[in-house]
């Protein structure tokens, strides 16, 4: 357990040390600095559920190591433990107890990070690259569901190097998100599929995408209910599609928003447009928040149908975000996409993570 | 009820026909389909305020109104919502629906009094007697159903007040003879007789509710043989929903569900957005067609950003008016930047070996065991052999063996030829 090695120096509170140039424009909405950011590309954030106290922040980056921090309540970060992966770790999440984080990677494992003694073990084992790994508790069973781009999507208990099961999918796994009893799995190619998850998971529809290009994020909602019952779904296109799984009018409750584009409308020039580059809806009022990779976040109210808010623009794409468990704090990072291919990125490039206070911004628009 | 004033009707679009609720919302789809800028996508107020901006701002002519029926193209007419519509084309429109009702009460009521269709408010005395008598009858719920109605005189009636709904509907015969009343609005107590289709017809919408919550009460009826309710069509409509008030239905629902594939295509068909939500996403209302509408061919004019992802491993990523900021293949940018050296297998990374002279540009690929990385991201590359690292890397880059890999190129750096066959990068 040693504090991030790297060569980064460890900020004091919540500032960078570097915040010395004017323009400022790694960080124009002066959001918290989380300190000691990895060293590269940040893949995924998770905060820790609320049956833990205190919040509790982790980033997997492409550095191949997934880092802890507390965040406390006056907005400092301090930096807690870090795991390393032999290769680029593209997604976590924690256990609902909030004692284990799990982490999945390029080297084609996952791993289970018990956070009180600091260890990890493997627990998962695919032919390709972990995309996507998230925890399941149901009444009857827990365990972990990791995808990967060797299409197959596997549920492990993590006691057993054996899956307990495993699904086909019609192609690589791209993004995925699990709300029991519902999950969803977006594929290569425009896959779309719904599972559920009770008594055991299985295939429960597959969809015919909503959206015309490569999908790229997806986040499931509930309704007031507390219930799953649709899901938003990104793509590189700079749009972002609500799909509920029954709705009462699908040509009426369904519907797809543009965003992440430049230029607004009404003008000659090409518009540039964006992936979305992940999604995450809050605890509380249900709203969303998408970031992408022209470097803005935005925060939408999906039942009144409205922007709620922009940033300004980062210098950087933004490449995850998360809300904690009540939602007042909202975490996104910045870092390169690749979305301008290998030419962009530079090594030397700072990454980061901001904080920022989430109780007001998203609070729905009232209706009418 | 309606009014008896022959009102301008629901406004409806002059240009396709359409009807809609409200004016504003005809206008607003007017802007949104029949006035709006195929170039820019600005939304003009008026046919010729299009063809101004066009000439104008693009210096382009347009000879008609986009999405307009035929014969309604004529770009040089002033019309916003209703207003400016040719005084023929009104009176056109008005026997059109006449005609429409007409024919759908003919159908539904076999009505044979035609004359009593215009009139709606004569409740008056007339009315009073029979229904009078109904309370006495018993028959309190169905009473209480606006467009209901024991129409007939107390005899036979009183039993009934009602068939049920779904029977009455199909030809039965108005009855209303000698009374003649508005439906909606008759005092508490008189029952709406629906005689008059088209005078009920505005006011179904609002008769329709305060009956549905007595709609298990009424299906009790069906016994009445005389009785001839004024079946409004309105009615076999209300009878669905009240049947199923907002029922949760359950998430997964049954096995039989659950191969069905949902259509992704969740458009609000297009330009129906009468019911657009309001102030939608401000990207969103770039076309309020297109709301809901992914399809680059539905969405009439929202920029086609770039053709759908093809499958020729790479995306049409520019058109003339936006460009997709997106590396052309293919593929996920997480697998795409997986390719890159760095990050395969760890042991190369975590030791930033310095063979990166010479023939050791080869090298470092070559002490990576098999199963590190390559497998996975690399499916989708033309060229990519499985299994076999090192041709891969000497094949894309044309690298002979020898290759120099560059002066000192890092092994943590990026290779462009190593990594895009064509050297694309």
């Amino acid at each position: 357990m040693s504090l991030f090695g790297s060569t980064s120096s460890f900020g004091t509170g919540g500032s960078g040390v570097f915040g010395t140039t004017t323009t400022d424009s790694h960080n124009p909405m002066k959001d918290v600095e989380v300190t000691s950011p990895p060293d590269d590309s940040i893949s995924c954030l998770a905060f820790s559920p609320p049956t833990m106290p205190g919040n509790f922040l982790i980033a997997g980056s492409w550095a191949n190591d997934v880092r802890c921090w507390e965040v406390q309540d006056n907005g400092q970060t301090v930096p807690k433990a870090q795991q390393m992966h032999t290769g680029p770790v593209l997604d976590a999440c924690w256990s609902d107890d909030g004692s284990k984080v799990f982490t999945a990677s390029c080297d084609k494992t996952a791993k289970m990070w018990d956070l009180n003694s600091n260890q990890a073990m493997q627990i998962a084992q695919h032919d390709g690259p972990i995309k996507a790994i998230h925890w399941i508790k149901a009444p009857n069973y827990s365990c972990i569901m990791t995808g990967s781009w060797d299409k197959t999507l596997k549920f492990w208990d993590t006691r057993s190097p054996t899956p307990m099961m495993s699904l086909q999918m019609p192609e690589r796994c791209y993004c995925a998100d699990v709300v029991y009893p519902m999950a969803v799995v977006a594929t290569a190619e425009r896959g779309l599929i719904v599972y559920q998850l009770e008594n055991q998971p299985s295939e429960f529809r597959r969809i015919d995408s909503p959206l015309k290009h490569q999908h790229r994020c997806v986040a499931i909602f509930k309704d007031k209910q507390n219930k799953p019952t649709g899901f938003a779904l990104g793509s590189i296109e700079g749009r972002v599609a609500i799909h509920y799984i029954n709705p009462q009018n699908p040509a009426k409750d369904n519907f797809t928003f543009k965003c992440h584009r430049s230029n607004g409308t009404n003008t000659t020039t090409p518009q540039d447009i964006y992936a979305v580059n992940a999604i995450a809806f809050h605890p509380v009022h249900g709203t969303l928040a998408t970031v992408g990779s022209d470097g803005r976040f935005s925060f939408w109210d999906k039942d009144a149908r409205t922007k709620l808010k922009t940033s300004e623009q980062l210098d950087q794409p933004i490449t995850a975000c998360c809300f904690n468990n009540n939602g007042n704090i909202f975490a996104y990072a910045s870092s390169y996409d690749w979305s301008k291919g290998h030419e962009y990125y530079n090594p030397q490039k700072k990454n980061y993570i901001f904080l920022r206070n989430a109780a007001e911004e998203l609070k729905p628009r009232n209706k009418k | 009820m309606g009014r008896k004033k022959k009102k301008q009707l629901k406004p409806w679009c002059w240009y396709c026909n359409r009807d809609f609720d409200d004016e504003k919302i005809l206008i607003q789809h007017q802007k949104a389909k029949h006035f709006k800028c195929h170039i820019c996508h600005k939304k003009l107020y008026t046919g010729p305020g299009l063809a101004i901006h066009c000439m104008q701002v693009h210096k382009e002519t347009i000879d008609g109104v986009p999405n307009a029926i035929p014969g309604r193209t004529d770009i040089e007419l002033e019309i916003y919502g209703m207003e400016g519509i040719p005084e023929k084309d009104m009176e056109e429109r008005r026997r059109v629906l006449e005609q429409k009702n007409q024919d759908t009460q003919k159908r539904k009521l076999n009505q044979d009094d035609s004359d009593e269709e215009d009139d709606d408010d004569e409740p008056g005395s007339s009315f009073q007697q029979p229904v009078a008598r109904l309370p006495q009858a018993g028959f309190v719920p169905p009473m209480t159903q606006p467009g209901f109605l024991p129409v007939r005189g107390a005899p036979g009636i009183p039993p009934a007040g009602y068939s049920g709904i779904p029977p009455m509907i199909p030809g039965v015969p108005p009855m209303m003879p000698g009374l003649p009343h508005g439906v909606p609005g008759m005092p508490p107590g008189i029952m709406p007789v629906g005689g008059m289709m088209p005078p009920m017809m505005p006011g179904m919408p609002a008769v329709i509710h305060p009956s549905v919550s007595h709609r298990p009460g009424i299906t009790h009826m069906p016994q009445v043989p005389s009785v001839n309710v004024l079946t409004r069509p309105a009615v076999p409509a209300v009878v669905t929903p009240s049947a199923q008030p907002d029922i949760t239905k359950p998430l997964f629902p049954s096995a039989g569900q659950s191969q069905q594939t949902v259509s992704g295509s969740p458009h609000t068909p297009p330009s129906t957005t009468s019911d657009t939500p309001k102030p939608t996403f401000p990207a969103y209302t770039q076309s309020s067609a297109a709301v809901a509408s992914p399809n680059a061919d539905t969405s009439t004019v929202s920029k086609p950003p770039s053709a759908v992802t093809s499958k020729a491993a790479t995306l049409t990523t520019t058109s003339a008016t936006s460009k997709l900021i997106h590396p052309d293949e293919d593929l996920s940018l997480e697998e795409l930047r997986a390719q890159l050296p760095r990050y395969q297998c760890s042991i190369r990374q975590n030791t930033p070996t310095a063979p990166s002279v010479a023939p050791a540009a080869v090298l470092p690929p070559q002490q990576l065991p098999h199963h590190c990385g390559f497998s996975g991201p690399l499916r989708g590359l033309p060229g990519y052999v499985p299994g076999q690292m090192l041709p891969f890397v000497q094949a894309h880059a044309g690298i002979p063996p020898g290759y120099q890999g560059g002066p000192s190129r890092p092994p943590m750096g990026v290779r462009p030829p190593v990594m895009s066959p064509g050297g694309r990068y």
